[in-house]
């Protein structure tokens, strides 16, 4: 289909709403098994000549980050209503390929206990599958994005098969991390990445050192990879056309046909025999809200009551270190993660854990780049060469995310008193801090910062997101990266609102696909158990349709 | 240390702009084993630019030519002589490839004279190195906001003086200055790092 040509395909099997990583796997694996897929996506195709000038944006000092991606505006409104102000346009792109072009590409699965933390440490709630259901799921993931991993990391639970590609070499900064650590038996190890060597069919890395939150080269996987792939095994991509609605039929059944609006005004009514919604953690939900009928009058799929509650993320956390007179950043690196540490993922008490699970990655390029900081500078010359060199150079960091339980008034709503341009009622975030999630954060710090001290460094920050000061915090500190439940799985449909297979328990043709179906967050950035929890559902649509 | 064509060439692979745009007659033996080399379908972002672009420099880009070296000196380490052919290069490579930003680059350079004259009596480029400093210090330049779609000297701040020190700082000459041979920016390869205690 033409990029201008926005009308409704013909009679297709399956629509899926969103193109990014929830959406592009399950789209191609249905289309490769010879059927009819039409993706809505609500953003544009970005063109991959633009990535420089993107890049350039996330480099300069005086543009925020919703500008590199061009978020923001009416479309994407949001309000905020918790004790905790998110920045989500901050925090998501809508185009295709989705948040994914925005990602850090860190690719650990779920470990064991992540599904079994009630039968295991009495809290939260299992979900109805666990890790072994989606381990063939996750290798199949591991397979189409190209990960870059190492196969004997310690921690990481049970692998049936080697990763796709050798783990990334570690930077100089992994280095000196790992040497600190091991005097602290604090274990260093490499982290599993979405990032091409060389043995895939894209560009190869090519180092700009940036991948968080543009990669100019391609290197980075990003989900605009199999959407095109999809295209090419016959599904149709319909950019700019976003959904207002899903519609059902007259006994309340089925969903019959997906509300579209295109930049000219238009609206187009999308027929399938089955409708996936993967619009993201945060709009999915408001998609379902908004499509209320009398049968649904709380929102589709929400006859549990349970829609857009239990929301959480993996709140943040950093440090910052300098080591005096010794340079960190000599070395030709590109990724801005290769390694990482999972000591603290397992609890130090199983029978009582008191905190989350950390997942600490080290980061390889810490603090703004030199041409930032001469950007935002005042002086020239000498003095400006002076005082970049002063700030850049000796500094190391790592960030974490760490398990958050779920709560039941954590949610997404709707909020009537604000509306975007197309006049449709905001997604609400309404997320407050929990101890739970704080004493992880603490822990993960202090590991750090230990290892830090250990190398004859000073920590200049450390800290996670959940302190009162949280709004006073710099917008790339604060949460909402990766954004979880509100539209959980379960077996019981008084309690949850999709089954083991993304099947909503109240429409018998409506999916939902992405990090809302999680139970509990664990800690490891959610992407990969997204995809491959997606291609577990395209098995199952593959045997309805 | 004078920066060169290939000096120029490797800030415009990290620009995005590669050696196929109009700066690829720019190039001469010299550059043609860095980043030429390296530039790829990705980089190669000016793909669409015209192959036949003028090997000579037209009068009026000269004379922005003599600017953009002009003020690259002064926002540069003493230590480096950003040359034309490296402005040149570097600039030409934008120009060719991006309508747009060669707009910018007139009208910068008209709003740039036009402090200079009110500061110093003449273009910029006719001043000594002390006069483009004060022009520098004592107006909105460097110190006022840098906004890509702002008031004229807020775009000179955006797409004047903030693309030269991309182009020294994210190009390895500049790395090096401040300790990195891969500033964050520049395309310097993956996965090379020395080994402790080096
Ligand atoms: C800065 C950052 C770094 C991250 N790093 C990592 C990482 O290293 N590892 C990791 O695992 N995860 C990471 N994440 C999280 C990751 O990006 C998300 O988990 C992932 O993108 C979720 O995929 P999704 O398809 O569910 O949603 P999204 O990627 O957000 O895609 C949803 C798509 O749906 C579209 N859409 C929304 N509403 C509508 C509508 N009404 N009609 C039509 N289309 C619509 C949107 O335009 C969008 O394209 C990171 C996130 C951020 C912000």
């Amino acid at each position: 289909m033409s990029a201008t040509d926005k009308t409704p395909a013909e009679d297709p099997d399956v629509c899926v709403v969103g193109a990014g990583p929830a959406s592009a796997l399950l789209s191609h694996c249905l289309a490769k098994r010879g059927h009819d897929v039409v993706i809505l996506e609500a953003g544009p195709r970005f063109d991959l000549d633009e990535r420089i000038e993107r890049m350039k944006r996330q480099i300069h000092p005086d543009r925020a980050d919703n500008e590199i991606w061009d978020m923001g505006g009416e479309r994407d409104a949001y309000t905020t209503s918790g004790d905790h102000s998110w920045l989500i346009n901050q925090r998501r792109v809508k185009g295709v390929g989705g948040t994914s072009l925005h990602w850090g590409s860190v690719v650990p699965r779920l470990y064991e206990k992540d599904f079994e933390m009630e039968s295991r440490h009495g809290i939260a709630r299992d979900w109805p599958i666990s890790y072994e259901d989606l381990q063939p799921y996750y290798a199949e993931a591991e397979q189409e994005i190209g990960v870059a991993g190492p196969d004997d990391a310690p921690f990481f639970p049970p692998r049936e098969e080697e990763y796709p590609m050798d783990p990334l070499a570690p930077s100089y900064s992994d280095k000196l991390f790992a040497r600190a650590g091991e005097a602290l038996d604090i274990e260093v190890h490499s982290m599993p990445m979405a990032i091409n060597t060389g043995e895939y069919d894209r560009n190869e890395c090519q180092g700009y050192g940036t991948c968080q939150f543009v990669c100019p080269s391609g290197g980075k996987y990003t989900a605009d990879i199999h959407v095109r792939k999809a295209e090419r095994e016959g599904a149709t991509l319909i950019t700019e056309a976003v959904v207002q609605r899903l519609n059902h039929g007259p006994a309340g059944e089925e969903i019959t046909e997906a509300v579209y609006e295109t930049p000219d005004g238009e609206t187009h009514r999308q027929k399938a025999d089955v409708f996936v919604a993967a619009a993201g953690a945060y709009e999915t939900p408001r998609l379902l809200f908004l499509s209320e009928s009398g049968e649904y009058p709380n929102g589709l799929a929400n006859s549990s009551g349970t829609l857009g509650k239990y929301f959480m993320g993996h709140p943040p956390a950093g440090v910052v270190g300098v080591l005096p007179n010794e340079e960190t950043h000599v070395d030709s690196y590109g990724p801005v993660v290769s390694s990482g540490i999972h000591q603290f993922y397992e609890y130090d008490d199983p029978d009582d854990p008191k905190r989350g699970s950390v997942n600490i990655f080290l980061t390889n390029v810490s603090g703004p780049s030199p041409a930032t900081l001469a950007m935002a500078e005042e002086s020239v010359g000498d003095e400006l060469l002076e005082s970049v060199d002063l700030q850049f150079g000796s500094t190391l960091q790592a960030n974490m995310s760490v398990e958050m339980l779920p709560r039941e008034d954590n949610q997404i709503t709707v909020d009537d008193s604000q509306t975007d341009s197309y006049g449709n009622p905001v997604p609400d975030v309404d997320i407050s801090p929990s101890e739970f999630a704080r004493r992880g954060q603490v822990r993960g710090t202090e590991a750090v910062s230990e290892i830090i001290e250990e190398m004859g460094g000073t920590v200049v920050y450390a800290d996670g997101t959940l302190t009162v000061e949280h709004d006073e915090m710099p917008p790339i500190a604060k949460g909402g990266y990766h954004p979880l439940g509100g539209s959980r799985m379960g077996e019981d449909p008084a309690e949850s609102v999709v089954d083991p297979n993304l099947q909503t328990h109240d429409l018998e043709n409506l999916y939902v696909s992405g990090g809302g179906v999680f139970v509990t967050s664990g800690a490891s950035n959610p992407t990969l158990t997204i995809m491959a929890l997606s291609l577990k559902a395209a098995d199952h649509i593959d045997e309805q349709l | 240390m004078e920066l060169s064509r290939r000096d120029a060439l490797a800030a415009l692979s990290a620009a995005g702009i590669a050696a196929t745009a109009g700066c690829s007659s720019l190039l001469g033996d010299e550059g043609t084993e860095t980043a030429a080399e390296e530039t790829d379908e990705a980089t190669a972002t000016a793909t669409d630019a015209p192959t036949d672009a003028p090997t000579e420099t037209p009068a009026d880009e000269a004379s922005s030519m003599d600017t953009m070296v002009a003020l690259a000196e002064v926002l540069y380490p003493s230590e480096v002589e950003p040359t034309e052919s490296f402005v040149q290069t570097y600039l030409y490579g934008r120009i060719y490839a991006e309508e747009a930003y060669a707009g910018e680059v007139d009208s910068g350079i008209e709003t740039l004279n036009g402090l200079a004259n009110d500061e110093a009596g003449d273009d910029f480029h006719a001043l000594s190195a002390d006069e483009r400093v004060s022009v520098i210090e004592n107006t909105d330049l460097r110190t006022g906001d840098s906004v890509h779609d702002g008031s004229d000297v807020e775009r000179v701040n955006y797409h004047l003086v903030d693309e030269l020190l991309f182009a020294f700082y994210s190009s390895p000459v500049g790395g090096e200055m401040v300790g990195t041979q891969n500033p964050r920016g520049f395309p310097g390869g993956y996965g090379y790092s020395p080994p402790l205690d080096q």
